[in-house]
Parts: C-alpha cells; sequence; structure tokens
C-alpha cells in the first residue's frame, strides 16, 4: 500500500505538470486549430525565469526574504513573463499566417520552438541549473509515515496544478473572457460578426496558456531540481500525447489526460519496468487514436455536407 | 495591438532582469550547432599547414561534456602549434551526442580536404554510426571519451583510435569494486538506452551475478529527468544502485530521488557521470577513464591555462587533450617528410610513441585501436560534494 501511495503521488505530481502544458496546447488548438509545438519552450523559459528569480533573492542557499515571497515571485514573474511571451510569439509569428495553408503556421511553430531553445542557450549557455531546493525547503517538511515519503514540495504543486485547473475552468464557463474564448474556438467568423474582438480573444487565450506552461516550468525546477535549454522537448511530447489523449481542445480532457499519463508512467515504472514505461504510453496513444480519435472528452467533428 | 506589444515589452523586460540577476557562470560562452572554423591559436610557419576537426557535444543535453572538450583541444592545438611551429586549425562539428547528427558533421569533415584527422566524437553510438564512413574516406579519428569495446573489437573502424579505457576494463573494475568493497545483497542496476550505457551493464552483469548478488536491471531514456517512481522500488535492502549513465545532471537527480524519499542506497556512477560541477551527491562513487590532472605535478602548465579556459573541468577534457596531441604530432611529423595528407597522418598515428602524456601514462595503440595499458580511477564523492582517489588500477 504504501509502494501504491508513493507511485501515485509521483504520478500526480509529474501528471499535473503535463497537464498544465496540454492545458496550453488544447486552448492554442481550440481557437486557432494550431498545434503550438513551442509551447513545451515556453515551459523551459518559466524554468529559467524563476529560476533567475530565485537568484536575485540571494540564490537557494542564501535567500534574503521569507520563502514563501521568493516562491510568489518566482511563480508570478514567470507565469506573467511567459504569458506576455506567448502574447507576443502569437502576434509576430502566428497572426500575419492566420489565413495561410494550416502546415505553414504548423512549420512555424516548429520554428519558433528551435529559436527559444536556442536564444536561451546563447543568453545562457549549456549548462544545467540546479534549483536546489532542498536547501530552502527541507525534505523533512512534508508526509512521512512508515516508509512512505511525500515531499512538500509535491503535495505544493499537486494542490497549486489543480488550483489552476478548477481557476482556468472557472475562468472559461463563467466569465465574459470565457465566453468569447468559447465563441472563438467555435466558429472565429461568426464570434467576429457578433462584435467580440477575436484578436483580443486569441492573445488572451495565449497569454493563459503561456502563463500555465511559464508556472509548470517554475514547478518542475522546484520538484526536479535540474533545468536546461532542452527541457521542453521530451515534457511537450508528452503534454501532446495528454492533450489528444483527454481530447485536443477539451479542457476538462487535457487536465484528464495529464494525469492519466502521468499516473500511467508511475505505475508502469513502479510495478512492471522502466524498460517498457514509453513502449506502454505511446501505444496507448495509438490504441487511443484508433478506437476514439477525438479523445476522452473530445467532441466529435462534423462535416459540412 | 496595444495589449501584444505591451505585453511583448514586459516579456523582454522580465527576461533581461532574469538576465541580470544571473551569477557569472550564467554569461557562459556562447555555442554554434553548425561546424564552424576556429582558429588553432598557434604562431608557427606556414609551411606545415592542416586542420583538425572535432566532432563534440556541444549543444543538447550533454554540452557541458562537449564543451570541456573543445576546450582542451584548442588548448592543445595552441601549445603544439607553439612547440611544432605548424598551422593546425581546429574546425568545430557538433553532434548533441546523437548518431544521426554525428554522421552529418562527418559528411561535412570528409569533404572537407583540409581536414586531416578528427578528435571525437564523444559517445560510443556515434564511433559505431561514423566509423565505417571514416573508414572509406581514410581519415583517422580519436576519440577522448568513446569507450565500448566492440568498436575497435569489431573491425568495422579501421581508422578509430581511442585515448581512454575500454569498457571491459572499466566495467569489470567498476563491479569487482561494488563486490568486494560494497558487498550488496540486493542491487538495482540502471540503464539509459545508449550503447555506451547497455555495454557497460553487459560488462558488470555477470561479476554481479557470480557474486550471488540479486540484481534488478531496469532501463530509463536519457531524456528523463525525474526518477521518483524507479527509486520508490529501491528497496531497504536493496544498498547499492549502479548508474553507468552518460548524463551527470540525471545522476543528480537520482541522488536527490533517493533523499527525498529516505532511501539509503549508494550511488557507484561510471565515467559518463563524471562530473564534479554536475554529479556531487554525497557517498556515491564515480569511475573515470581520465585522472585528475590537478594531481599530475607535470601538467601543472595545463591545469593553469585549463582553469582559465574552462573553470570547471572534469576529466573529459584530458583525454581529448591527448588525442589532439597525437593528431597534431602525426601532423608535424608528416610535414616533416612532405605534406600531411590525409594517409600519412594516418600512418603516423598509427606509429604514435609518446613516452608521457597529459593522462600521466605514456600513450602507444596496439593494431585495433586501443590504449596500451590504459588506466581506471575510482573518486568518492566526500560530504562537501569534493572528489577524492579511492583507487586505480
Amino acid at each position: 500500500m504504501t509502494k501504491f501511495t508513493q507511485e501515485l503521488v509521483n504520478g500526480l505530481t509529474q501528471g499535473g505538470l503535463y497537464a498544465l502544458v496540454a492545458l496550453g496546447y488544447s486552448m492554442v488548438y481550440g481557437v486557432l486549430k494550431l498545434l503550438n509545438f513551442a509551447h513545451g519552450d515556453l515551459y523551459m523559459v518559466g524554468a529559467f525565469v524563476g529560476y533567475f528569480v530565485l537568484q536575485w533573492f540571494g540564490g537557494p542557499t542564501a535567500l534574503a526574504v521569507p520563502v514563501p515571497i521568493v516562491l510568489l515571485a518566482m511563480f508570478l514573474l514567470a507565469g506573467g513573463g511567459v504569458g506576455a511571451l506567448g502574447v507576443a510569439i502569437e502576434r509576430f509569428a502566428y497572426r500575419p499566417l492566420r489565413d495561410a495553408p494550416r502546415i505553414a503556421p504548423l512549420i512555424t511553430a516548429l520554428g519558433v520552438s528551435f529559436l527559444l531553445e536556442n536564444t536561451m542557450l546563447l543568453l545562457f549557455g549549456a549548462s544545467y541549473r540546479d534549483y536546489n531546493t532542498s536547501a530552502f525547503i527541507s525534505f523533512s517538511t512534508g508526509i512521512h509515515i512508515g516508509a512512505l515519503n511525500i515531499d512538500i514540495v509535491r503535495i505544493m504543486v499537486i494542490v497549486l496544478s489543480v488550483a489552476l485547473m478548477i481557476g482556468l475552468r472557472l475562468l472559461v464557463s463563467r466569465t465574459q473572457l470565457g465566453r468569447q474564448m468559447r465563441a472563438v474556438a467555435s466558429d472565429r467568423e461568426a464570434a467576429e460578426m457578433l462584435g467580440i474582438n477575436v484578436d483580443y480573444t486569441i492573445s488572451a487565450t495565449f497569454f493563459l496558456g503561456s502563463a500555465l506552461a511559464g508556472i509548470a516550468g517554475v514547478m518542475a525546477g522546484l520538484v526536479f531540481n535540474q533545468i536546461y535549454t532542452l527541457m521542453g522537448f521530451i515534457i511537450g511530447l508528452k503534454a501532446f500525447t495528454a492533450a489528444v489523449v483527454g481530447g485536443i481542445g477539451s479542457i476538462p480532457g487535457a487536465m484528464l489526460g495529464g494525469f492519466l499519463i502521468g499516473i500511467a508512467e508511475a505505475f508502469i515504472t513502479g510495478y512492471v519496468s522502466s524498460t517498457y514505461t514509453n513502449l506502454i504510453v505511446f501505444g496507448i496513444l495509438i490504441a487511443f487514436m484508433i478506437l476514439r480519435p477525438s479523445g476522452l472528452l473530445g467532441r466529435v467533428q462534423l462535416q459540412k455536407v | 495591438m496595444k495589449l501584444g506589444i505591451s505585453l511583448a515589452a514586459i516579456t523582454v523586460t522580465a527576461l533581461v532582469a532574469a538576465g541580470c540577476g544571473s551569477s557569472s557562470s550564467s554569461k557562459s560562452s556562447a555555442t554554434s550547432a553548425s561546424s564552424t572554423q576556429a582558429a588553432g591559436g598557434g604562431s608557427g610557419s606556414k609551411s606545415c599547414t592542416a586542420s583538425i576537426g572535432i566532432e563534440a557535444p556541444l549543444t543538447g543535453q550533454v554540452a557541458v561534456l562537449g564543451q570541456e572538450q573543445l576546450a582542451f583541444a584548442k588548448l592543445a592545438i595552441q601549445d603544439d602549434n607553439k612547440a611544432n611551429g605548424t598551422n593546425i586549425t581546429l574546425v568545430q562539428g557538433d553532434t548533441q551526442l546523437m548518431p544521426a547528427q554525428a554522421t552529418t558533421v562527418t559528411q561535412q569533415f570528409i569533404s572537407n580536404s583540409k581536414i586531416v584527422g578528427v578528435v571525437g566524437p564523444a559517445g560510443s553510438q556515434e564511433v559505431e554510426a561514423v566509423g565505417p564512413l571514416f573508414g572509406r574516406a581514410g581519415l583517422v579519428f580519436i576519440s577522448g571519451s568513446a569507450t565500448n569495446p566492440t568498436l575497435t573489437s569489431s573491425g568495422k573502424n579501421p581508422t578509430f583510435f581511442r585515448t581512454v579505457s575500454r569498457d571491459d576494463v572499466q566495467g569489470p573494475e567498476d563491479a569487482n569494486f561494488v563486490v568486494k568493497h560494497l558487498h550488496p545483497k540486493n542491487l538495482m542496476i540502471v540503464d539509459d538506452q545508449e550503447v555506451y550505457s547497455t555495454g557497460l551493464v553487459s560488462a558488470m552483469m555477470p561479476i554481479f551475478q557470480k557474486a550471488g548478488i540479486k540484481v534488478d536491471h531496469e532501463s530509463v531514456s536519457q531524456k528523463v529527468t525525474d526518477f521518483s517512481s524507479l527509486v520508490a522500488k529501491v528497496s531497504s535492502d536493496t544498498t547499492v544502485v549502479v548508474l553507468p549513465w552518460q548524463v551527470a545532471a540525471n545522476g543528480q537527480q537520482f541522488g536527490k530521488n533517493l533523499a527525498e524519499q529516505h532511501k539509503n542506497a549508494t550511488i557507484v556512477g561510471t565515467d559518463g557521470m563524471f562530473s564534479p560541477s554536475a554529479f556531487t551527491t554525497p557517498g556515491s562513487y564515480v569511475s573515470s577513464f581520465g585522472p585528475d590532472i590537478t594531481a599530475i605535478p607535470a601538467d601543472a602548465s595545463i591545469v593553469q591555462a585549463a582553469k582559465t579556459a574552462y573553470p570547471k573541468f572534469g576529466t573529459f577534457g584530458p583525454p581529448v587533450y591527448a588525442a589532439t596531441h597525437v593528431l597534431d604530432e602525426a601532423i608535424a611529423s608528416a610535414c616533416k617528410s612532405g605534406t600531411a595528407t590525409r594517409s600519412s597522418v594516418l600512418s603516423a598515428v598509427k606509429q604514435t610513441s609518446e613516452p608521457t602524456s597529459i593522462l600521466g601514462q605514456p600513450i602507444h595503440f596496439d593494431t585495433r585501436g586501443d590504449l596500451i595499458a590504459a588506466k581506471w580511477f575510482l573518486f568518492k564523492i566526500n560530504p562537501q560534494g569534493k572528489y577524492t582517489l579511492v583507487t586505480n588500477s
């Protein structure tokens, strides 16, 4: 039972990060029908912003202010900064191609991904950077019952991920902006005719999706410690898988897909073998594509005839 | 529009502020993803002019390793140009430790007629991919870190040499140390799904099995950065975890996951994990094909120059310095009897006879390209994260 709980917590932590990144994929796909392959790199930029904020406050071993304030600043600046970066990317890389054939923004998204990776490499070098979280948040805090050890940072990541997802769900379902986003996702031209500012709505969608990725990047730094300029690639791939499994374009689907992939990885590693983790996870993706192409909570697209 | 511009401005400000808050180490040199030409820095005569290519992971997940190798290759060329009066230049090729990328760089080097020898590539999987290409072109290449035994025993890489010991030295030495000194009853060994790693596991497993140790063999991709699920499998009676990995930072994360879950297993890493800056988990052991050159008095001047060029160097740089030096000397020797061509440099490398080297040992190659009497070193990481030599062969 202890091992089960430990693996469940590991899966929820990783799944929470997948879900946050998958949300950005799904939201952008919802409004633009674009697979934003640069999204994983926004997660990487968020991790770096968080790292430099941590250094600015004195570094992990000599923080000048209380830890909660540092964490708050890391999340806010990473979320705000990366959100703004997402808006800038949409404005300058994707908006000019909004009416171009679909392949054009797709290729541009790959180009933006490489641009972000190599710009960060040029600015900050190739070395790994270490959040060294245990220096300011002790491993001893958290839940320790017998052989079960749940670090406080993992608890924080799970709680914060779920809170952000609930907040986003409420924003989309109950606010004016959310209604606009749903309208643009449903039919952009019709939304424009009804007086909705489509550009603003798309920018806001990019801001929210990118901010979540930036916050997820800080969480990853806090839990996994090591950050580097290519760290966005693999999570981008996994989050994309999560978005597809959940039903791309569906916000609850992205959340569900993220947690499912994270938990599946943890249990396969823990109870089968780490050798087969990716084999089984991507096998699940293929099975979903064959049996349910619209994903768990995605809607089947109606064809106009 | 206004929203876009103002948010873009916030982004730039945030990134600039972030950069301002970085430590000095964050301003490390920029790397190039494409092949670029770098001057060797020598001031010798132009009568002996040639180029050496270097294939290393200059960007990507193990760029730390590649940048160290590049820094030492530059130092060797600088020193040898000065000593021999040659004008050797270095052409950089970034492989990112990927065989496909290494193949592309290799084709570029082969088509560059100025290149008469190559240092690298770094990984065994890359050597496997590029060896036949170099062989067909008659271009000599010397790796300072590829250790898989089959690279020389298979006969597929006729122009390949290395300045490090093979895994069938390192693997058994590491395994025997674990059996004789750490006495585990249960042990976990995790490969990282690369040729380097699986080769070492194959070399170690028979020794563990012969000693009656119960082994849990796991496998995890090099790109994974969270090992908490794997660490949850480390049982309380598993006292040793062997990690024959190429990414030292991953080993550090494994150590943190062990600490997080209050597991006391000792990590034993192989040469790919040797990185005093990236892997500092106290109580762990790390083996290496290279010595700690800071402890070799004859290397004092090189150490001083290296500390300026690449302050946090480990053991990946010195064997590349040795490899580059072998090529420099071969080119100088070929020039004495005419012009440095690919075939004359290959012949000269085969006849290499260096009585001493940066590695603190002579350099002679056997007929397969292996270093004769190659050494092996084992270090322990103390509570302050410093490496101390435990034993060597």
